[in-house]
């Protein structure tokens, strides 16, 4: 696959702050790229340096169809975080005018509006005044100015934030249709349940620094290990005793079993002494919502995989 | 350039299509007109314009020719008439009639030199002056009942004049400080005051219409939109189209504008406006105009991008808000002397420049040529100086959102 941008090395400082170092990954032709990580670890900043917006410290940036130093800007559809449109104008003139700015034909340009406000139920808005519309219909006309250009990289940054779930099933469709068309996607979000559903490949930062990057399947046999969580009274330290256990969290009763990486599932169940007292068990995979949240709240649960594989 | 030009379009047509904006800019010429149409009722009665005034006169003496001739030469608008009333009559003849007065002239004037003058109870105020002018005719009558000569008489009444010349004048300096003052609208001085006016109209205009890019550089802020428009363009050329288009909208204004109060001038003061507005002068004052309009465009797009809204604005905000108006201090000690010290501090100055040498301008007779050209290299240095400054400002200030910046940290970004 082609890639269309890379990422080498970037690193950003605010005063005497490291809020960027060393980033490095790549969005190819037709694949959706996530960045994912908590809020402040760096993924807007990331996305702003590769707009533009923002000038790294160290690092490059390069796009594919790069000549000298400039940006392809008119090959790049964004939808930024912080976002919104001009309130006292029309649906089709803000349309029109974002085209206009990345010099795509402007009959071209109506015709691609029309059909996407229809796509996007807000058909026969196109000369609705922005302030008329809800937040969630301006959320679409959103993200159609950001690829009604046909752009050949789209860089979302957190598209689903506040839609409400037939919105995000839209959204989901549409970004999916894109890549398949062979649209470059770059995708930051913290909802990780649709970036799992959604993703090829990921990129998770926190605190400004690569945690995990690679493919999903990847990422899930490698950080996905097994858990078992007990529900009864028991003695933390005879959990602990258990072979393959890495690491036991309690709350109150419930407690859950950390596995290591090359557990056998049914061998490790016959393995749990009979003193356990269970009312309740369940073994299934760490999700990459938890292991999301274990970097955020700093847990160290990925620590030693994360140094193996970094 | 390109995508500078597409923001520019793109700032005219969304103004074009608000509806407020469409309101202003046709009420303001027309409330002006309002106002010209208010003060001249106000003021119609105490200004110029006189009445008739029925004025018979008893003459025993037979000079009412050259009464009349006098009072031809004058332009008084005066009905004259020879009436044999006599004084006796008086009460009953004035008492339904307005703007009449009744002058006895008979061997009184010649003897104790008093004429007796009967006037109604209403009558035009500049009468009693008038009709001093008659001294003339009946002291010439006075003179030939003495027996003088026309010679002698001629000497008489040529008088003693008192030839003023001004310090100025002596030092070559032109001094026409004087006449260029009581003559604003007579023969020369019009030729540089009409070309001043019409370009003072134009600067406010634009400047005030400028004022807009104020609100319009918060509002990509305001409206969340800044990120997607410099995905598309630069900072510098979103900050230079917003300039433009404002500029062309101050013109549109000026165009509007002239095109209502024009006619209604014309049709109200008698004089030629257009041939004496449209001189090569003009060329220099319109090139002022759009000088002073870019310096002050610069400072309102970069201290305009400093705040979230313009009803946030801090006290630093508004000041700057206010300097299109520094010029109006300078208004009194211009006109009162147009070469003066405060003239030409006002000269220099980069933000009453314009102003200033406008006002200046349209009222000297001959221009201060050296003190015109450093006025301008400042100010063009200025324009260059705040349009660098208001870049830098901007860039950083566009993607500030939620709060105003401080004076402090807008210093910062300019050094950075």
């Amino acid at each position: 696959m082609e890639t269309m941008l890379s990422v080498e090395n970037l690193g950003k400082s605010f005063k005497d702050k490291q809020v960027l170092s060393n980033i490095s990954f790549d969005v190819r032709r037709g694949e959706i790229m996530a960045i994912l990580g908590p809020n402040g670890a760096g993924k807007s900043t990331t996305i702003r340096n590769i707009m533009g917006i923002m000038y790294p410290d160290e690092g490059a940036i390069r796009f594919r169809e790069m000549n000298g130093k400039e940006i392809p800007r008119h090959k790049i559809g964004y939808l930024p975080e912080e976002r919104g449109l001009y309130k006292n104008v029309s649906v089709m003139d803000i349309l029109l005018y974002l085209a206009e700015l990345k010099d795509y034909p402007l009959d071209k340009a109506k015709q691609r509006a029309l059909a996407y406000l229809k796509k996007f139920d807000l058909e026969g808005k196109d000369k609705v005044s922005m302030e008329e519309l809800s937040k969630g219909m301006g959320q679409k006309v959103q993200f159609i100015a950001s690829v009604i250009h046909e752009p050949e990289l789209l860089i979302l940054d957190e598209p689903f934030s506040g839609l409400d779930p037939v919105s995000q099933e839209l959204f989901k469709e549409e970004i999916r249709q894109l890549a398949e068309d062979g649209t470059a996607i770059l995708l930051s979000s913290h909802q990780m349940n649709l970036v799992e559903e959604m993703a090829d490949r990921l990129f998770m930062i926190h605190q400004g620094q690569k945690v995990i990057y690679g493919t999903m399947d990847d990422v899930k046999t490698q950080y996905a290990n097994f858990k078992c969580t007990i529900r009864g009274k028991n003695d933390l330290r005879v959990l602990e005793d258990i072979p393959q256990v890495e690491r036991v969290e309690q709350n109150e009763e419930k407690f859950v079993l950390y596995l290591s990486k090359d557990v056998h599932p049914n061998e490790w169940l016959k393995v749990i002494p009979e003193q356990v007292n269970i009312q309740e068990l369940t073994l299934d995979r760490i999700t990459l919502h938890e292991i999301f949240i274990d970097i955020a709240t700093n847990k160290n649960l990925l620590q030693k995989e994360g140094e193996v594989h970094a | 350039m390109r995508n500078t030009k597409k923001v520019a379009k793109w700032e005219i047509k969304r103004n074009m299509k608000n509806k407020t904006y469409l309101i202003g800019l046709f009420l303001t010429p027309v409330l002006m007109v309002g106002f010209y149409a208010l003060f001249s009722w106000i003021g119609g009665g105490d200004e110029t314009e006189t009445e008739q005034v029925d004025v018979f006169i008893n003459d025993q003496l037979e000079i009412f020719p050259a009464i009349e001739e006098t009072v031809e030469q004058s332009g008084f608008d005066w009905n004259l008439e020879e009436t044999d009333l006599a004084e006796a009559d008086m009460e009953g003849a004035l008492e339904d009639n307005e703007d009449t007065a009744y002058l006895f002239i008979d061997e009184r004037a010649l003897e104790d030199g008093v004429v007796p003058v009967y006037t109604s109870e209403d009558i035009d105020q500049f009468f009693t002056n008038q009709v001093q002018l008659l001294e003339t005719p009946i002291q010439t009558m006075q003179m030939a009942q003495l027996g003088l000569s026309e010679e002698e008489l001629a000497f008489i009444f040529r008088g003693v004049s008192f030839e003023e010349t001004s310090s100025a004048a002596i030092g070559g300096n032109g001094g026409d400080s004087g006449t260029a003052e009581s003559g604003l609208f007579t023969g020369e001085s019009a030729e540089r005051a009409i070309p001043g006016i019409f370009a003072a109209f134009i600067y406010l205009s634009i400047v005030f219409t400028g004022m807009a890019i104020f609100q319009s550089a918060s509002l990509e802020k305001k409206d969340k939109i800044a990120e997607i428009i410099l995905s598309s363009v630069t900072p510098g050329e979103l900050m230079q189209g917003k300039v433009i288009g404002y500029f062309v909208l101050g013109l549109i204004q000026t165009v509007i504008s002239v095109a209502i109060i024009l006619p209604i001038l014309i049709w109200q003061v008698d004089f030629p406006f257009m041939d004496y507005a449209l001189v090569p002068e003009l060329a220099l004052l319109l090139l002022i105009s759009v000088l002073g309009y870019l310096l002050f465009a610069a400072v309102f797009v970069g201290v305009g991008a400093t705040m979230t809204d313009v009803t946030t604005a801090g006290n630093f905000q508004g000041m700057v808000m206010m300097l299109p108006f520094l010029p109006f201090i300078f208004i009194g000690p211009v006109f009162s002397d147009p070469n003066g010290l405060m003239a030409q501090i006002g000269t220099y100055i980069p933000f009453t420049s314009p102003g200033v040498l406008i006002m200046r301008l349209s009222l000297l007779d001959e221009w201060p040529w050296v003190e015109i050209i450093i006025a301008l290299a400042i100010l063009i240095v200025s324009v260059w100086l705040f349009m660098k400054l208001a870049g830098k400002i901007f860039k950083v200030g566009i993607l500030l959102y939620g709060k105003n910046a401080t004076p402090g940290e807008i210093w910062k970004w300019i050094r950075a």
